[in-house]
């Protein structure tokens, strides 16, 4: 089925919701009862009514979720985005677009992370996998692959009430006015929570170790660059974003050398160590 | 007919070490500081002579052991698919 053709088909009632993500406005709409209800209910928390930005009209289709990894391809004015769950055609120009999704809470994720990874990127930031934690009024990433210990830092910290979880597995970075701002992110990984919005100042960069004791030593700028590269999202297979992804992490590894945090999964005391 | 490297690539120096992206196998590559010199050698379309050259200038290296390695890693770079022959 076209895009077109499945928009043509819809009926009367239409349903609006404005989100604000990382920054971006979002103005969805939708005649489908069921994506409204799923948006409403997965994004709520970032909901600003009447919200400036990109106007998206979704309409529900059926698809599988192969193949998963997203495809993402721009040519300066329309981006299109493509996984077997979902398709979306967005002039960049006119800030409006059309996208067709299964009407499920992991197909609208996976359009979400796909979008607001490749406009991160495209306006000097990034998203990247990590957790990350409000301390003092300052947000701290600690990036890691899969096993790294975010979760469980995460989870430490959040039952310990001493540092505040951004999120456990997926945070936005970006630079605003030559500093360096983390955006409250819906992108959750275990603790399965719905975020909350709001943008703190970045105060540090942590690469995770899990281990007895807990300490704090430094780390060679090489590799937090090579960690920050490995763990950033980007869906996209052009040079053009990839350079622009090496650009921006040289960028913020620039300002903020990483340290690393040796934690022990047992207690939250290294928070302490976080400042 | 020699070689290049492929279009297509992103590549950054941080740190005295290179990263590149081949985006289209979704890898990430990291050189050392003479493999750095040698790749950005061959982005500039330098042959043999002149990267052995580069390369002696930046490190303790002889004219032969410089030719030697930069022969070796163009063949790593080829076996990683990140060369293309240029006309």
């Amino acid at each position: 089925m076209s895009i077109m053709r499945a928009a043509a088909k819809a009926p009367a009632a239409c349903g609006r919701i404005g989100l604000k993500i990382a920054g971006f406005g979002f103005n969805f709409k939708s005649y489908s009862a069921g994506i409204i209800s799923i948006l409403e209910k997965r994004y709520g928390r970032f909901g600003v009514p009447g919200e400036s930005g990109y106007d998206l009209e979704i309409v529900e289709a059926r698809g599988s979720q192969t193949p998963f990894k997203p495809a993402v391809s721009f040519d300066g004015r329309t981006l299109e985005l493509k996984r077997g769950d979902f398709e979306a055609v967005i002039d960049t120009r006119s800030r409006s677009g059309l996208v067709r999704v299964s009407p499920t809470e992991q197909c609208l994720d996976a359009f979400l992370r796909s979008l607001i990874s490749f406009m991160l990127i495209r306006s000097g930031g990034f998203m990247l996998h990590s957790a990350g934690l409000v301390r003092n009024g300052k947000a701290y990433l600690f990036p890691g692959i899969s096993g790294a210990g975010k979760s469980t830092l995460s989870k430490l910290a959040a039952g310990s009430g001493g540092g505040g979880v951004i999120s456990d597995e997926i945070n936005i970075v970006r630079l605003e006015q030559g500093r360096w701002r983390v955006y409250g992110s819906p992108f959750w990984g275990e603790m399965r929570a719905d975020g909350r919005p709001g943008s703190w100042t970045l105060g540090g960069i942590y690469l995770l170790k899990k281990s007895a004791v807990n300490g704090i030593s430094p780390c060679a700028d090489a590799e937090s660059y090579r960690t920050l590269l490995r763990c950033l999202v980007n869906f996209s297979s052009d040079a053009e974003t990839a350079a622009l992804a090496l650009a921006n992490t040289a960028r913020l590894v620039s300002v903020y050398p990483a340290g690393r945090l040796e934690f022990s999964k047992e207690t939250a005391d290294f928070l302490r160590l976080i400042r | 007919m020699g070689v290049k490297i492929k279009k297509d690539l992103a590549f950054r120096r941080v740190a005295g070490e290179l990263f590149v992206v081949d985006s289209a196998k979704a890898r990430l590559h990291e050189l050392n500081g003479p493999a750095a010199v040698i790749w950005e050698g061959l982005t500039k379309g330098r042959g043999e002579a002149a990267i052995a050259a580069a390369m002696r200038g930046e490190f303790e290296v002889d004219a032969r052991t410089a030719l030697a390695d930069i022969r070796n890693f163009t063949a790593e770079l080829a076996a990683a698919g990140l060369l293309e022959e240029s006309v």
